[in-house]
């Protein structure tokens, strides 16, 4: 392997309103699949492959919560990046 | 293309709502069939509407079938068994709870994952709690 790997990790609070639940688990789960870079996402201890949609859910997080977003790769960044915008815009849901 | 998703419910109506969950979930990336009710519109389970279902979803990627209750698993797998003798592409029939399976199998095949990923992720769904106990 010569892509360089990289490793990046970033705390977001949960604001939307419902948490952690199915539609906002999705688009977290589709938009982590975008990226080579492994990623992981942590609420309290709880640790999950923000990859896999059963993974996100049982998490259980809610409104006000944590999340640790760490990925490892070639696009980590970016992954940290994209993910923690998408917490922070409330997963684009009206309220 | 992605794993393919068959939703057979004793009762058409049902079929065609979860069939809406999962397409929501899947944003057009997946296909999804239904096979709800007997072929006379009542409540029940009909192997050719099954059959075709499969067929409507049909791809290299293999399909997936979520149902609801007890004897749509036998009329599943003989309608899984007409399936083979047109297509070679694999079908696996989920033990998962049909909302849960059907939602969690939208989401896992919409990103690409493969037919084992997508039926492993789907018969996982018995392991998440449908109320979450929090502390304070």
């Amino acid at each position: 392997m010569d892509s360089k790997m990289s490793v990046a990790e970033t705390s977001v609070i949960i604001l939307n309103k419902v948490g952690l639940h199915a539609r906002p688990a999705r688009l977290l789960v589709q938009t982590a699949a975008q990226f080579q870079a492994k990623v992981q996402v942590q609420s309290g201890e709880k640790v999950a492959n923000a990859k896999s949609i059963v993974g996100v859910l049982k998490l259980g997080a809610a409104r006000g919560d944590t999340l640790v977003l760490r990925a490892e790769g070639e696009d980590a960044d970016e992954a940290v990046k994209t993910l923690s915008e998408l917490v922070l815009r409330k997963f684009d849901e009206e309220e | 293309m992605t794993v393919g998703l068959v939703i057979v419910s004793h009762s058409s109506r049902l079929a065609e709502g979860v069939a809406e969950l999962a397409g929501q979930m899947a944003q057009g990336k997946v296909a999804i069939a239904v096979a709800g009710g007997t072929s006379d519109g009542g409540l029940g389970t009909s192997v050719d509407k099954i059959v075709s279902a499969l067929h409507e979803v049909d791809g290299p990627e293999g399909i997936l079938v979520l149902l609801d209750l007890g004897s749509a698993v036998m009329a599943t797998e003989m309608a899984v068994e007409a399936f083979a003798q047109a297509s070679q592409h694999p079908v696996v029939i989920s033990p998962a709870p049909l909302v849960e399976g059907a939602v969690i199998a939208a989401v896992e095949a919409s990103i690409g994952n493969s037919l084992q990923e997508v039926a492993e992720a789907a018969a996982s769904a018995y392991t998440l709690p449908k109320v979450h106990e929090r502390n304070g």
